[in-house]
């Protein structure tokens, strides 16, 4: 092996002009949006040039094959069951998606957490445990009830960020998860419910620090903390650049980009988000053990909205502490004296309605769920349907996600067959695939999982274990000197992936297949229904092509895969350790395979 | 997999000079245009080793309460607008006592704004005495600048006319600008730059620009892309390496399948990574292991990441010679420094845990012999305002830093000391600095010492031509 070799030449792979690419294409180079939030990529051959046809499918349209309808499972959930295969050829897809969608929550994150017993306060300090989180969270993903709300709560989950490892107060766990719980209830109403649930909700208040946020006070100079207001615009709703519907930056006069707000907006903003603090009227408390000082307070403090009202506090203060001066931001202009309801009512209705939400958030939705590149199109499909649902409904995340899930570039043959279209599937959903496909089982019931973020020895990913509130990586992120560069592709996904990673992310995953304990806790699968295709690998990797991959395999890799089957001579006299490595190692090699992990 | 011997090493470092013409026929492109190939001998008549270790303080470092007005008059102005009751602390003000240990004294004949003493915070008294020893010096007032920008200009509307840095106050876009001059979805950084011109003299430049944390687009060239180490070296992939469930046949086709030729754009990226983590990591693993230090990295204080990073980057250099390179460029990263709510709580730790890491990295280099050929700075999203949130502070714009090594003028500041105030023509408001020291201007102060030559500076840095001095003197050359 010569040195060379370790310098991979970027641009391998250069895409060839797709029709209109080269306008699309050009346009989008020029004028590339470093916040990702235009996601103006390679217009796909099969988008329509019309923006405003209406792409979803026709109401009970049903999946012509298998294939079909494993690929639309895995964009709406995290696995193909045997159940929910049939279930959406039968019915068809919007059939389905509306009956997944109108299902009620099964179990909530935080009811698993009160019947675990953790909201006890005993010697296990759970109070302060971050671990029952991460496994609440585990427990949810793993389990197959409400497939389809937990996939979008898991989108909206790196789009609303909290990261639990930076919560440092009592009942942080339960905090979190009722934020989990919150963007479950919220996933399928509307946008600024969802907005207005968020940003009143503790784990944020804590997160962003509007809780206990004061008015400024000119004696000692203290003035609002800008925290929230600020990433409320640049994460949460309108973002950095102004956009066009299709998600394309719009341009002044000078062919640049043109910014939504100033710091003047941020501070102005900030006004809005003064005053609140936790409510904790009503709550009794119970003293940690072995403390004669540290009241732990029922876990509903850390759950319920703030609140302005003072008398509601733990330590009430004399006076409102919400702003009394004038609120002015992106054009508007909350008068001074106005209170605080009132004041969040216009803050929040000026966010939601701002022109710029619905491609900002229907960009990011679809990069989630289906590909990091839409085409302008699809972008603009999706958002269109955000500013109105048809029934003159502003934000409503149900007809979103169903546009996001049932437009044709979803769904189409020609996208399957685009060498641009998809994303990189994250670890924790590979990992929560796994779990769900083989009806994974908690043998202790706590599925004791844990956080997975470690890139060295873990998974390299864990649910709502963000490092910061710019999510796990950045919607316009593009793997530097890459392919995807060389195709001026985003690749959101792949800040995730080094040399280290990928290594660690197949040892860890290696150890999971085989239920290895230092990696799943608790954790277990039995593959029955796959050990008894032991003795014939071709039906063995039929079966698991189709559920963890929708038979995106290529014949190459299909041959790769058999031929490592076949090399383990497993036959009827085989032992069940035998039988079992090779159902082990179909998982694996499936699961570690670029056609797996590059989901399209 | 071993495939670094020795005469290889002189034959791809022959080989690696002579394709130089071309190598910097590309750069010029972005450069200033021919006199850069002409100086571009600058890095080979320098032969020795040289690195540089950018370490990203994430979430933007309360620079207020690190470099710290000491002297009575300066420190009241402080307290006053920190919120603090006289000299006892208070607010989000450290008390003036707690400094006295840690005060580092401009040299004779320097003198700063307003006769500013400083200390550092309470929590450095590593850096402290590093300063002392003249190997470490403090970088004031710096931060990201399109050219130089009053106060007025700042404020006046015409932006053509006084172009700012784009998107201020926000952390994702001031660390990429930090790193690479330019917002988010910048593609390359001047750390990354930099090794596009000092490639050539490495035998293997994939080690080039290598990071202990994330991919961060400092270490991004034109042709140069970070390679990533885990704190404990490369990770073995270890299906392919011991076999996959117990066969070496399984194994093998994991490893064919995740480095086959790909026509799937994304596809191809993914196994390209693939690949680079399998040809890569036998040959680190052998480098590494000889290479023990003695130099103690166990932060006393409690677990400490940053010092992990630092130490696996320390190790890489002992292995210089094995790893075949001649220039590198590191990043190393420590978070958690958006301290808008419990800035006294939390802000002393971090800074203390950067003190031991910082600390530990310059005395493994003495170790190695090779403290003069390393410099380690330090970056970060923005200053924070000068005043008070309640018991925090919030995004602003220029900071303090550090730079140190053996080869550093320390024991002196560099930049200018802003003013204790809420209301000077050197902050735009509640202490929000105007960087008087541009980032381009730390950065080619350190690019030329690396071995860049005044020429190709622009390449690296577009706007260095608009500042006073793209050698601030705080590296010896």
């Amino acid at each position: 092996m010569t040195t060379d070799t370790l310098e991979t030449t970027p641009g391998d792979i250069d895409v060839a002009p797709q029709p209109d690419r080269q306008e699309v294409g050009g346009r989008h180079r020029s004028h590339r949006l470093n916040a990702g939030v235009a996601l103006a990529g390679l217009a796909v051959a099969a988008c329509s040039t019309d923006e405003t046809d209406e792409l979803l499918i026709t109401e009970g349209q049903k999946p012509t094959s298998e294939a079909e309808a494993a690929r639309f499972l895995l964009h709406a959930g995290m696995a193909v069951t045997g159940d929910n295969l049939s279930a959406v050829q039968d019915q068809g897809y919007e059939r389905w998606l509306s009956r997944e969608m109108n299902a009620p929550v099964a179990l909530k994150g935080t009811e698993w957490l009160t019947r675990q017993g953790y909201d006890e306060v005993n010697e296990e300090n759970y109070f302060f445990s971050r671990s029952i989180g991460d496994n609440a969270l585990w427990q949810q993903l793993m389990t197959r009830e409400n497939g389809v709300r937990k996939r979008a709560a898991l989108a909206l989950s790196e789009f609303f960020v909290v990261g639990l490892s930076a919560l440092n107060y009592d009942w942080r766990s339960q905090s979190i998860v009722h934020y989990w719980d919150t963007l479950n209830e919220h996933a399928f109403g509307t946008y600024r419910e969802l907005l207005e649930a968020v940003s009143l909700h503790p784990a944020m208040g804590f997160y962003l620090n509007t809780k206990g946020n004061r008015k400024a006070d000119p004696k000692s100079g203290r003035e609002p903390d800008e925290n929230y207001s600020r990433e409320v615009m640049q994460l949460f709703s309108i973002g950095l650049f102004q956009l066009n519907m299709d998600g394309t930056p719009k341009l002044d006069g000078s062919g640049n980009p043109i910014e939504t707000y100033t710091n003047d907006d941020v501070v102005g903003l900030a006004r809005v988000f003064t005053g609140y603090d936790l409510d904790y009227s009503g709550l009794d408390y119970k003293l940690r053990p072995g403390s004669t000082n540290h009241k732990v307070y029922d876990p509903a403090y850390a759950q319920r909205p703030m609140t302005t009202d003072v008398t509601k506090w733990r330590w009430p203060a004399r006076s409102s502490q919400h702003s009394d001066l004038e609120k002015a931001f992106l054009g508007t202009v909350i008068p001074a004296g106005t209170g605080p309801e009132e004041s969040l009512r216009i803050a929040l209705d000026t966010l939601a309605n701002h022109p710029n939400t619905a491609p900002f958030f229907a960009s990011q939705m679809i990069q989630r769920l289906v590909t990091s590149n839409p085409s302008p199109a699809y972008v603009a499909r999706v958002a269109n349907v955000f500013a109105d649902n048809g029934q003159g409904v502003r934000g409503d995340l149900k007809a979103v996600f169903k546009a996001v899930l049932l437009d044709e570039e979803a769904l189409s043959q020609q996208t399957l067959a685009s060498p641009t279209f998809g994303k990189m599937r994250e670890p924790m959903l590979t990992l929560a695939q796994w779990a769900q496909t083989f009806d994974a089982v908690s043998e202790t019931k706590r599925y004791k999982v844990g956080d997975l973020s470690n890139a060295s020895n873990r998974l390299g990913q864990s649910p709502m274990r963000s490092p910061s509130v710019f999510n796990f990586f950045r919607p316009g992120f593009i793997p530097p000197n890459s392919n995807a560069s060389a195709n001026d592709l985003y690749a959101p996904e792949f800040a995730l992936l080094n040399e280290s990673s990928i290594a660690t992310g197949i040892n860890f995953m290696m150890s999971v297949i085989e239920g290895r304990q230092w990696a799943t806790g608790d954790i277990k699968v039995s593959y029955a229904e796959e050990l008894e295709l032991a003795t014939d690998p071709q039906a063995l990797l039929d079966r698991l092509d189709l559920r963890l991959t929708a038979n995106q395999l290529s014949s190459e890799a299909r041959g790769i895969i058999l031929g490592a089957l076949q090399s383990r001579n497993v036959d009827a006299a085989s032992s069940d350790t035998d039988k079992l490595r090779l159902v082990h190692t179909a998982v694996m090699l499936i699961m570690a395979a670029p056609e797996y992990v590059v989901q399209k | 997999m071993f495939y670094g011997n020795q005469t290889q090493f002189d034959r791809r470092t022959f080989l690696a000079r002579g394709s130089q013409t071309a190598a910097f026929g590309g750069i010029a492109s972005y450069a200033t245009g021919l006199a850069a190939i002409g100086e571009a001998a600058a890095f080979e008549s320098t032969g020795d080793y040289k690195a540089i270790v950018c370490v990203f303080l994430k979430g933007g470092n309360d620079h207020g309460n690190t470099i710290i007005p000491f002297d009575a008059t300066n420190y009241a102005r402080y307290a006053a607008i920190r919120g603090g009751d006289g000299e006892g602390g208070g607010g989000i003000a450290l008390p003036r006592a707690a400094l006295a240990n840690t005060v580092i004294d401009a040299p004779e004949g320097q003198t700063l704004t307003d006769d500013i003493r400083y200390a550092l915070a309470p929590t450095m008294p590593r850096l402290k005495a590093l300063y002392d020893s003249g190997a470490m010096a403090p970088m004031l007032n710096v931060g990201p600048l399109v050219a130089p920008l009053t106060k007025a200009q700042y404020q006046s509307s015409n932006h053509a006319a006084n172009p700012r840095p784009p998107k201020l106050f926000s952390h994702n876009d001031q660390q990429s600008v930090w790193q690479s001059g330019a917002p988010e979805g910048a593609t390359t950084g001047w750390g990354g730059k930099m090794g596009d011109l000092a490639r050539g003299l490495n035998a293997n430049p994939v080690f080039t620009s290598i990071t202990a944390s994330s991919n961060e687009v400092f270490l991004a060239g034109q042709t140069t892309t970070a390679y990533t180490v885990s704190s404990g070296g490369a990770v073995e992939m270890r299906p392919v390496t011991q076999g996959l469930y117990r066969s070496m046949d399984a194994g093998d086709a994991l490893r064919q399948l995740i480095t086959a030729q790909r026509n799937h754009v994304l596809e191809a990226d993914y196994t390209r990574m693939a690949k680079r983590s399998l040809d890569a990591q036998a040959f680190v693993a052998n480098a590494l292991a000889p290479i023990e230090l003695s130099t103690n990295f166990d932060d006393p204080a409690g677990n400490n990441r940053l010092a992990s990073q630092l130490q696996i980057v320390a190790r890489l250099i002992g292995a210089r010679q094995a790893l075949g390179v001649k220039r590198q460029v590191f990043v190393v990263t420590t978070g958690g420094f958006d301290t808008h709510d419990n800035l006294i709580d939390n802000h002393g730790g971090l800074l203390g845990g950067i003190d031991f890491a910082m600390d530990a990295f310059y005395r493994a280099t003495v170790e190695l012999g090779i403290a003069s050929n390393v410099t380690a700075f330090t970056a970060s999203d923005f200053g924070r305002t000068l005043s008070s949130n309640g018991d925090g502070s919030d995004h602003g714009w220029g900071s303090h830093h550090f730079v140190v090594g053996g080869a550093v003028n320390g024991g002196r500041f560099y930049g200018t000391a802003p003013q204790v105030s809420i209301e000077s023509d050197d902050q735009v408001g509640r202490g929000r600095l105007l960087p008087a020291m541009a980032v381009d201007q730390l950065a080619s102060t350190l690019a030329l010492w690396f071995g860049v030559s005044p020429s190709e500076l622009p390449g690296l840095l577009p706007n260095i031509g608009r500042f006073d001095g793209a050698d601030l003197g705080f590296m010896k050359r």
